[in-house]
């Protein structure tokens, strides 16, 4: 195996077992090919706050959250009770549970544009079915987004290459963030032609920088979508309740017709959402919706609870908070050391590079020697900061960074 | 032809039937496509040298009509011989040419009795690399899907190399509109180095024989630097069958 030391050992051989049964070993995003082989931990063990333990017994302080869905930190106690709660109860039954109902009602009045919910358990489940809705509620057939922008892992979207057929993306174009005139060319090009444009609200592809929307850029999108009759779909999968508990598109500036929400929808606990406006109503009720354990109660009792705590700890507020101390804490360690480091996207969803270095071996280097040192940071996908960061959480961590940072310094990396 | 080729100096040193077949042969056969390039192969002492153009004074000039015509040839049909233009008269130089080729065409395929034994996995899986370095050149211009998959990845220089092995390593060097390759040290550092641990891990992978996520996974593949490069590289690579089975 690759490791250099024993650190991640149990880790690499469940690896090995894993890799005779499983594809991949790992599939997807949690794969080791998406992070650095032999410099992460492959398997976790347990969670807390904002601490989790890999199966090596490897602790860390976590900036990836599950990869954004746990927001108030590992096992929140209120959110864990609620979920226990519903759960004694039932899990999964014939028919929905009061609290679905209850949190429709919840989030289409956290959500101001909105007439109505629905739910799922994945990103993808909401954003395929948004697309649809798109699609019914006009009559059309083309769908717009941004170059490497990720909606999900559905035929449409998906960025994966394999098993895939030309004609799956036969209405799917591509335009460059916050590249208008690219977005005008195949607003004309497509003209009557156009379902939906679905967007993130800020552009965060994966292995570069996140990108904010430029100056004016929502509002040409929305008021073209206005005037086309285009329905404008705000994926908010990743940022959503993180950067505003009304949505990310009140941070910006506009108001999209659909919104897709999943991570920090419930501390973890499996859930996705698609709110709408009332004109839309109809065009939902048309398209069809279900999956096996979509109504489980338990998961949207976390929600609920989850919701209700973002409100009253004005979470938002203290998640830029925390990443702004550890991002500029991290650019001012670089600094000291003789390093330009950029900080980029929200700082609650925050990502970050290195100057001069176009093969991301520095960024590489760094993710992996704060990682050993006991804080993960990821070299390729953003990061994501919990309510239970604490301000010890960012001390220790800038301490690693900073014993890194020397390292690399005198290694001449 | 860019591609394919460059592989006859592997084979001859470091395959005995190849080098026996060579032997103490002088000369210079050029093969050249209808309204395309032409390249050269110059044998001597017991050696095969690739040479891009065709040589001043050539020994024998093979014509083909087309790149599949030659792709055709090196593929093992029998129909598809190419035309002697000049030189046609050395019938026993083209008879061993003709043994050269078909020992090519036979580990480059994998046929049963080259992958019987360690070395000849280990000349099939290093011939393999040389063909799909190579031969991203001519993908990256000339197939569609393969120009779609670089224009979507970064500029940079991609190494593919097998640990432990001597002249195992090959480069391809994508920048906005320009392309280049090449078999040996890379002209600098790359952005992203692809390294199979050893002969048997590059013989399965470039076979597909094996599933390479589990590989990079457990160390078998390490891929070190500008990730999203070698991606492409390797969506375009894959694109290289289709050529080599026509």
């Amino acid at each position: 195996m690759m490791s250099t030391d024993n650190r991640y050992r149990r880790s690499q051989q469940l690896f090995a077992r894993a890799s005779k049964v499983i594809p991949c070993g790992i599939y997807g995003h949690t794969s080791p090919v998406a992070s650095l082989p032999g410099e992460f931990p492959y398997y976790a063990a347990k969670a807390k706050g904002s601490h989790y333990w890999d199966v090596d017994g490897n602790e860390y302080i976590d900036y990836l959250c599950g990869y954004g869905p746990v927001v108030l930190g590992h096992q929140h106690p209120e959110v864990e009770a609620a979920a226990a709660e519903q759960q004694a109860r039932a899990l999964c039954i014939n028919h929905p549970g009061e609290i679905m109902v209850e949190l429709a009602e919840h989030l289409v009045s956290l959500i101001d544009f909105s007439a109505w919910s629905v739910f799922g358990k994945n990103g993808s489940d909401m954003t395929t079915w948004a697309v649809q809705v798109a699609r019914e509620y006009t009559g059309r057939r083309k769908i717009l987004k941004v170059t490497e922008a990720y909606h999900g892992m559905d035929p449409w979207c998906t960025p994966g290459h394999a098993g895939l057929i030309d004609e799956d993306r036969v209405h799917i174009h591509e335009f460059d963030w916050n590249d208008l005139d690219a977005f005008d060319r195949l607003l004309r090009t497509h003209r009557n032609d156009i379902a939906g444009v679905i967007l993130t609200p800020f552009h965060h592809p994966v292995f570069k920088p996140s990108v904010m929307p430029a100056p004016g850029f929502w509002s040409h999108v929305e008021s073209a979508c206005r005037r086309d009759g285009i329905v404008l779909i705000l994926d908010d999968i990743r940022a959503g309740f993180r950067l505003d508990l009304r949505g990310s598109h009140k941070l910006f500036g506009f108001e999209p017709d659909l919104i897709c929400l999943c991570k920090a929808l419930a501390n973890g606990h499996p859930l996705s959402a698609a709110l709408g406006r009332q004109e839309l109503r109809v065009a939902a009720s048309r398209v069809f919706l279900t999956g096996s354990y979509w109504n489980s109660p338990p998961a949207m009792a976390a929600s609920l609870a989850c919701l209700k705590i973002m409100q009253r700890d004005k979470t938002p507020e203290t998640l830029r908070e925390r990443g702004a101390a550890l991002m500029l804490g991290l650019v001012q360690a670089g600094k000291k050391h003789g390093y330009v480091m950029h900080s980029s996207g929200p700082a609650a969803v925050p990502f970050i590079s290195f100057a001069d270095d176009p093969s991301m071996r520095r960024r590489q280097r760094f993710c992996a020697e704060v990682t050993r040192r006991g804080a993960i940071f990821h070299p390729h996908h953003n990061w994501f900061m919990s309510s239970a960061h604490t301000d010890e959480d960012i001390g220790s961590t800038l301490r690693m960074a900073d014993a890194a940072l020397v390292q690399m310094h005198d290694e001449g990396i | 032809m860019h591609a394919v080729l460059p592989c006859l100096g592997a084979l001859v040193t470091h395959d005995k039937s190849a080098h026996q077949i060579v032997g103490s042969l002088k000369a210079a056969i050029v093969f050249r496509i209808w309204g395309g390039p032409a390249v050269t192969i110059r044998l001597a002492n017991g050696s095969a040298a690739y040479e891009r153009g065709a040589a001043r004074a050539p020994s024998v000039v093979l014509f083909f009509f087309s790149d599949r015509h030659l792709n055709a040839f090196f593929g093992g049909n029998a129909l598809a011989i190419p035309v002697p233009i000049w030189g046609g008269w050395r019938l026993g130089l083209l008879a061993r040419f003709t043994k050269l080729t078909d020992r090519l065409t036979a580990v480059m395929d994998g046929h049963p009795d080259v992958l019987a034994t360690a070395e000849g996995r280990a000349l099939h899986a290093q011939l393999s690399l040389i063909v799909a370095g190579l031969g991203l050149c001519p993908l990256a211009t000339g197939d569609g899907p393969a120009r779609s998959a670089l224009a979507h990845a970064p500029a940079g220089l991609a190494c593919f190399t097998i640990e432990g092995a001597q002249n195992a390593t090959v480069w391809f060097d994508h920048g906005p509109g320009t392309c280049d390759a090449g078999w040996g040290s890379p002209p600098r550092r790359p952005d992203v180095t692809i390294a199979f641990a050893d002969y048997a891990i590059a013989f399965s992978a470039l076979r597909e024989e094996i599933d390479t996520i589990a590989a990079i996974g457990a160390g078998d593949i390490k891929v070190t630097g500008l990730v999203p490069l070698a991606e492409g590289v390797n969506l375009a690579m894959e694109r290289l069958s289709d050529y080599l089975q026509t």
